[in-house]
């Protein structure tokens, strides 16, 4: 069995599991603000899914450097989709960040909710993009 | 003694696979190395590719611009018309992670 895809394989797995975490987290998230509660449990699920989200979308392209010395070669369309899921995990994990440590109203903390949902999403879609351009 | 022999023989079966495994291959049929392209005229870029070194597909360039993803492993691809000069066609093998693998084929051409 080859070492290299093993590698690439953990990094899927985590990142598979990530986007998961993201988007799901963020929607049981948003679902309960409507009880006016802010869940910090479900905040800090949600900022440990940006960060494995980050860390294992990294792992792609350290794992092609250790085995060949070079990052995949990707261009155009699928460079600008990796370009944004980068800006929604630096931007996700910013907002799960702020709302555990900054002190948000309910409304302000809803409307967060709403945006981590959308760059859940919009990652996620990214995703796709970036699968099939490349 | 039983367990010795199972590891040998496993070990001998193992790199024998290795021995044996694919060496990635790029072959360009056309346009040939040194070629000159008539600026009117479209011309393809003929290829054979065999896999191996944990190769899944290649890339194509001309002048280090990617121009196309080549997943067949025997095909052509109409290369787009190029500006009066030398341009360097090559194709380099990438793994499923798109990253070039060290193996690769470039041909000189000149547009005319």
């Amino acid at each position: 069995m080859d070492l290299q895809n093993i590698a690439y394989t953990f990094a899927q797995l985590f990142h598979n599991f990530g986007s998961v975490t993201v988007v799901g987290g963020s929607i049981c998230a948003l679902a309960s603000y409507r009880t006016g509660a802010v869940s910090r449990g479900l905040t800090w699920i949600v900022l440990i899914g940006w960060g494995i989200q980050a860390l294992s979308g990294s792992a792609f392209g350290a794992i092609s450097y250790f085995h060949y010395g070079k990052f995949p070669d990707i261009k155009g369309i699928a460079l600008v989709a990796l370009g944004v899921k980068i800006l929604c995990s630096t931007i996700g994990f910013t907002f799960a960040a702020s709302q555990l440590f900054v002190n948000f109203s309910i409304k302000s903390n809803r409307r967060i909710g709403f945006l981590q949902c959308g760059i859940g999403i919009l990652a996620l879609s990214s995703a796709a993009v970036l699968r099939w351009f490349s | 003694m039983y367990s010795l022999s199972i590891l040998r023989l496993a070990l001998i079966v193992f790199f024998s696979s290795l021995a044996m495994a694919n060496q990635a291959k790029i072959e360009i049929s056309s346009p040939l190395d040194k070629a000159k392209i008539d600026i009117k005229k479209e011309s393809q870029l003929i290829y054979n590719l065999t896999l191996g070194n944990g190769a899944d597909h290649a890339h194509a360039y001309i002048d280090s611009k990617e121009i196309a993803i080549l997943r067949k492993m025997k095909g052509s691809y109409t290369l787009a018309p190029m500006l009066p000069g030398a341009h360097v066609i090559c194709i380099k093998m990438v793994n499923k992670n798109h990253t070039p693998i060290g193996v690769d084929r470039c041909i000189s051409v000149t547009v005319e």
